[in-house]
């Protein structure tokens, strides 16, 4: 392994300098693309996501070219009594350090879109739009771990701006464990938030929650860990995603008060007992 | 593209009223499996896996290439999964569907990223000849948990196999005949399983294992979790879905753990009684200079 780890015992510091229990900064805003209907763009570290949203909107021909076919609950084609969300996800070359060119077929990506489109499902009321199509296509710029996660709060909120219906904010961030599997010391400190260093040699996951509550909507693992090690690693990302469904909502009520204050919008009625300023 | 039919109304309300009672259709408990049954064929390296009407079929074959030219110093491996329109009339050739593709990434995170073959054991010439070892997938049926039970036929199939016996002489490779030399099984490190949790209910609080294909028609979130019998984690993935607790997830791994170890002893078992099938009497037979007369 090319990075050294070892020294955080020493000083209970990580490589890049945060202790275990600290985000990286999050920096985000909505409505970054006018002619979308719902847009976003957010950085967790340097990790770096453009997401647009559009709809929900009438099935484009490239899905819905089948006519006739009968009506299913997660089927394309528009015939569905509920929304499809289709996601895109779009990993730009100069992304990474390596450069490497990942096709359309590429079944990561292709697993990444399906775990978005299907933890975005959870919170969205899709049930409000039959025969229609939510799209989502998200951008990855820059890629220093945490892609998923990322990937996940910049569709919250892009959905969030296109003004779509939804049970609440789905939170996402990651969370590790201090030293590898084989050495099996239970002294092991839990990890939040890992940048791809951490990521590359030390076991984590990746967790998404519904808003404020424990209820994990994703759950992402793919790296060899002890079983007793999850417990831990589960409430320090959950912890974590509170932690950022925070920080998503100020970026939300931030944009809300400046339109307001542009007099983009007209203050409700029902915004009054909202703290604006 | 042709669409699964999927059950009726009347049909997803009894099966889900029948889960609030801890009811299940066949009479299963809820984290019961169907009968398991993994059978070996004549060659090394296939594995037939039936879970109640789900069945697999699992081969494993190698030969010798060259290394990728950025890992000379490992052997390759590759699962190939491939849901044919014998299957259901929803799969269609060439074309995966997101079923087949969440499959053989769940199948590649379990068994090739968490080592359980030992990569570097399949170099012979570093740089210019490895094994290649691949593992066709293929379903005959499916009747729900595709996922476990084809993990469970990969790796039942590769601990099987065995590949031809190799030596270098003063820079000559030669690959002996099964003939010439027994050959030999592959550098297995360990043995994971994927287990998959259905939810079921608005909030996710019904949790059954090994669902068949009407219930995995109406659930509404799901969970694999793969593990081995040493209680390490390889993967796991619910990937969306409805929400559930996380505490409820914390016990559904719990679980998962029994079951794994409960898998490596029957497929422990199963290998131990095909090697004595094969090897009738042991070396001391073969040896022996008896005859019947």
């Amino acid at each position: 392994m090319p990075l050294d780890t070892s020294t955080y015992n020493l000083a209970l510091l990580r490589v890049d300098g945060r202790r275990w229990n600290e985000l990286r900064r999050i920096n985000a805003q909505i409505r970054t693309q006018a002619a979308a209907d719902g847009s976003s763009y957010l950085e967790m570290g340097h990790t770096k996501v453009m997401c647009v949203v559009t709809g929900p909107s009438e099935p484009g021909p490239r899905r819905g070219g089948v006519v006739g076919s009968a009506g299913g609950a997660g089927g394309g084609g528009g015939q569905s009594k509920d929304a499809e969300v289709v996601v895109n996800i779009v990993i730009a070359g100069f992304s990474s350090v390596d450069r490497k060119r990942r096709g359309r077929g590429d079944k990561r990506t292709l697993e990444m879109q399906s775990t978005v489109a299907n933890a975005l499902a959870a919170s969205l009321h899709i049930h409000l739009f039959p025969h229609s199509q939510i799209n989502v296509s998200l951008h990855v710029l820059s890629q220093d771990g945490s892609l998923l996660a990322a990937l996940i709060n910049a569709a919250t909120l892009a959905c969030v701006d296109a003004g779509i219906p939804m049970t609440d904010y789905v939170a996402a961030c990651t969370a590790g464990s201090t030293s590898t599997y084989a050495a099996n010391d239970e002294s092991a400190d839990p990890l939040l938030d890992m940048n791809h260093q951490e990521e590359q040699e030390l076991p984590g996951l990746t967790v998404a929650t519904m808003g404020d509550s424990d209820r994990v909507v994703a759950l992402v693992c793919e790296s060899r860990v002890q079983i007793s090690r999850l417990e831990g690693m589960l409430v320090v990302g959950v912890d974590g995603c509170k932690q950022v469904r925070e920080i998503l909502d100020r970026v939300v009520r931030e944009k809300g008060r400046r339109m307001i204050d542009e007099g983009t919008v007209e203050k409700g009625t029902g915004l009054n007992d909202m703290d604006v300023d | 593209m042709p669409r699964e039919v999927e059950p009726s109304l009347n049909e997803k309300q009894f099966v889900l009223q029948a889960l609030q009672e801890n009811l299940r259709l066949d009479g299963r408990e809820i984290d019961q499996y169907r009968p398991l049954e993994l059978t070996f064929g004549d060659q090394y390296g296939v594995a037939d896996v039936t879970l109640g009407k789900t069945r697999v079929l699992a081969k494993a074959s190698a030969e010798v290439t060259v290394p990728y030219t950025d890992r000379p110093l490992d052997g390759i491996f590759t699962i190939a999964t491939e849901l044919s329109p014998m299957t259901s009339p929803a799969f269609e050739l060439n074309r995966p569907t997101e079923t087949e593709v969440l499959l053989s990434r769940l199948l590649e995170k379990t068994v090739r990223r968490s080592n359980a073959l030992d990569t570097e054991s399949l170099c012979l010439i570093a740089g210019q000849k490895c094994w290649s070892v691949r593992v066709d997938v293929h379903v005959l049926s499916h009747d729900g948990n595709l996922i476990d039970a084809a993990c469970f036929a990969v790796v039942a199939a590769l601990r099987h196999f065995r590949k031809p016996d190799t030596s270098m002489e003063g820079g000559v490779l030669t690959v002996y005949t099964p003939a010439e030399r027994e050959p030999v099984p592959l550098s297995w490190l360990h043995s994971p399983f994927c287990i998959t949790w259905s939810f079921f209910g608005d909030q996710g609080e019904i949790a059954l294992l090994d669902a068949t294909w009407v219930e995995e028609q109406i659930r509404v979130a799901s969970c694999t979790i793969s593990l081995n019998r040493h209680g390490e984690i390889c993967q796991i993935a619910k990937l969306g879905g409805t929400p559930v607790d996380a505490v409820a997830l914390l016990q559904c791994s719990g679980v998962a753990l029994t079951k794994a170890k409960e898998f490596s002893t029957y497929l422990d078992g199963k290998l131990a009684e095909d090697t004595k099938k094969r090897n009738k009497g042991g070396l001391l037979a073969e040896l022996s200079a008896e005859n019947d007369r």
